[in-house]
C-alpha cells in the first residue's frame, strides 16, 4: 500500500471511530439534531469553522486569486464581519428559544406550519444540488489518490460520509469536525513553507509573482461592482445559512457563542490566509494552467513531498467532507422533521422518530448519487448550481431571520414572500443579469422590498409568535 | 517596503485588527453583563 493510501485509509478509520463512539453519546432527537444544545466553545467554534471551509476553500478560492490576483483577498474581510454581526445581533434573542431546525424556527416566529414547509422545501432543493457538486469533486479525489472508477469515488465517498453521520447525527458530525479542521489546518501550515522555498521565500515570491502577473497586486483583475457584490455574498450567506445558524442552537450559551465564534473566525482566516500565499505561489511555479482550479491539485503532487502531498489531497478531502456532513444534516432534517414529521404524519410515535430522522439523511445522501448516476446534473449545471448556493440561501433566509428577531411588525406573510421573490429574483438575476453583479444583490434588494412592504400590508403578528424573542 | 508587500501585508493587518476588534467587544459585552 502506497504512503498516499496509508494516509487516506488512516483518515478514515479515524472519522469512523468519532462517528461509533458519537452513536453511545446519542440518546434523543435534541442529541440527533444540535448535539444536546451543549457544546462547549471549542468544538462549536471548530464545527462552525469546518462547515465554513469547504473545497471552495482550497480548489475554488485559488483558482480565483490565480486569474484575478490579489484584489479577491479583501473579499475575505466580509466573513469575520458577518460572523461578528451573527453573535452581536442576531444570537442574542434567536437563541432564547432552542429549535431542531431552522424551518421550526420559521415556524415558531412566524405561526404557520405552511411557511415551515416552505423554508424546508427551498432548503432540500438547494442543499441536495450542492451536496450533488461535492460528490463529484470526491470521486475525483478517490479517482486520484486509489485509481478507482470517477463513478465508484462518488459512491465511496457517499458511503463514509452517509455511515457516520447516520449513525451518530450531530454529534458525530461536530467531533470529525474538529479533527478535520486539524486536518486542513495542518495541511496548509506544512504546504506554505515548502512551496516558499522552490519560490525564493516570501520576499522572492511578491517580487517574482509581480513578474509572472504584473496585475496582481492592483485592482485591475476584477471589476469593482463583482468584488462588492461577492463581498456581500459572503457577508449575507455567513449570517444565515441554516448550517451555520444551527450551530448557534448547538452552543451552550451566548458566552460560549461569542467565545466559539471568535476561535471560528481566528481559524477561517488563518487558513484563507495560508491558502492565498499559495495561490500567490502557484502563479510563479505554474504560470500557464489551463484553468485556476488546476493550482492546488498541482501543488499537492507536483511540489509537495509525496506524504506532505497526500496530507494536502487528505485536507481538501477533510473540506469537502466537513461541508457535506453538515448540510446533510441540515436537508435530512427538512426532509425528516420539517416535511414527514411536520406535514405528513404529525402523530408519529417518539420510537419511530429517530428511524424517519436517519432514514431521512439516507434518503438526501442517495438520491444525489442516483441522479448523478443517471446522468442528471452533470457538468456545468452543477458548478452553476454550487455559486448559486449561497445566494439564494441568503436572499431566502437572511431578512426571515435577522428581521423576524429585530422587527416586531414582521409578519408570515411577510416573510413568505421574501422567500419566495428573494430565491425567484436571485434565479433569474444569475439568467438574465449581467455577469458582473453577483444575483445575491438582486434577490437581497427583491426579499427586502416584499419583506417590508408585505409586512406592513398585511396585520400585526400575534403576540404569542414574538413573545419568544421580545418578551 | 514596496507597493506590493503593502498590499500584500495590508490584508494581514486589517484581519488582525477585525479580530482585535471582536475580542475586545466580546470582553466588554462580558463585563456588562456581570454587572
Amino acid at each position: 500500500m502506497s504512503t498516499q493510501m496509508l494516509i487516506f485509509v488512516g483518515y478514515f478509520m479515524i472519522v469512523f471511530a468519532i462517528g461509533w463512539y458519537s452513536l453511545r453519546a446519542t440518546r434523543n432527537e435534541t442529541d440527533y439534531w444540535i448535539a444536546g444544545g451543549q457544546l462547549g466553545w471549542f468544538t462549536g467554534g471548530a464545527t462552525m469553522a469546518a462547515t465554513h471551509t469547504s473545497a471552495g476553500t482550497f480548489v475554488g478560492t485559488i483558482g480565483v486569486m490565480y486569474t484575478a490576483g490579489w484584489s479577491f483577498g479583501w473579499v475575505l474581510l466580509s466573513i469575520p464581519l458577518a460572523y461578528w454581526f451573527m453573535v452581536a445581533v442576531l444570537a442574542p434573542r434567536f437563541t432564547r428559544q432552542k429549535e431542531l431546525t431552522i424551518p421550526a424556527f420559521i415556524e415558531t416566529r412566524y405561526y404557520g406550519k405552511g411557511i415551515r414547509g416552505l423554508a424546508a422545501a427551498i432548503i432540500l432543493i438547494a442543499t441536495v444540488v450542492y451536496i450533488q457538486a461535492q460528490i463529484v469533486a470526491g470521486g475525483l479525489i478517490a479517482n486520484t489518490v486509489f485509481g478507482i472508477p470517477t463513478t465508484w469515488g462518488m459512491i465511496g465517498f457517499t458511503v463514509i460520509l452517509l455511515a457516520y453521520t447516520v449513525v451518530g447525527g450531530m454529534v458525530a458530525v461536530v467531533y470529525t469536525d474538529a479533527f478535520q479542521l486539524v486536518v486542513m489546518g495542518l495541511g496548509a501550515l506544512f504546504a506554505v513553507p515548502l512551496t516558499l522555498r522552490h519560490v525564493d521565500g516570501l520576499g522572492g515570491l511578491l517580487t517574482l509573482v509581480e513578474s509572472a502577473h504584473p496585475l496582481v497586486f492592483t485592482w485591475e483583475t476584477m471589476p469593482a461592482t463583482l468584488l462588492l457584490t461577492m463581498g456581500l455574498s459572503f457577508f449575507l450567506g455567513g449570517v444565515a445559512t441554516p448550517e451555520k445558524l444551527i450551530r448557534l442552537y448547538a452552543m451552550k450559551d451566548m458566552r460560549t457563542i461569542r467565545r466559539g465564534v471568535l476561535f471560528a473566525i481566528v481559524m477561517i482566516l488563518g487558513i484563507n490566509l495560508l491558502v492565498f500565499v499559495l495561490a500567490l505561489s502557484s502563479i510563479v511555479l505554474f504560470p500557464s494552467l489551463a484553468t485556476g482550479d488546476l493550482a492546488m491539485p498541482m501543488i499537492a503532487t507536483a511540489v509537495l513531498p509525496a506524504t506532505l502531498g497526500a496530507i494536502m489531497l487528505a485536507a481538501i478531502t477533510a473540506a469537502m467532507m466537513s461541508t457535506v456532513d453538515s448540510l446533510l444534516m441540515v436537508a435530512g432534517s427538512a426532509l425528516s422533521v420539517d416535511i414527514y414529521q411536520n406535514l405528513i404524519d404529525p402523530d408519529i410515535t417518539p420510537g419511530r422518530r429517530m428511524w424517519i430522522d436517519r432514514a431521512g439523511i439516507v434518503v438526501v445522501g442517495t438520491v444525489p448519487v442516483l441522479l448523478l448516476l443517471s446522468g442528471v446534473g452533470e457538468g456545468d449545471l452543477v458548478q452553476f448550481i454550487v455559486l448559486l448556493f449561497t445566494a439564494l440561501m441568503a436572499s431566502a433566509f437572511v431578512l426571515p431571520v435577522v428581521g423576524g428577531v429585530v422587527w416586531r411588525r414582521a409578519t408570515r406573510e411577510g416573510a413568505a414572500s421574501a422567500m419566495i421573490g428573494g430565491t425567484s429574483a436571485t434565479f433569474l438575476w444569475e439568467i438574465f443579469g449581467t455577469p458582473t453583479i453577483e444575483p445575491v444583490l438582486c434577490g437581497f434588494i427583491v426579499s427586502a422590498a416584499l419583506y417590508v412592504g408585505v409586512s406592513l400590508l398585511t396585520p400585526p403578528p400575534p403576540s404569542s409568535a414574538l413573545a419568544p424573542y421580545f418578551d | 517596503m514596496n507597493g506590493p508587500g503593502v498590499i500584500f501585508w495590508g490584508l494581514f493587518v486589517v484581519c488582525g485588527l477585525i479580530v482585535l476588534g471582536y475580542g475586545f467587544w466580546m470582553v466588554r459585552t462580558e463585563r456588562r453583563e456581570e454587572k
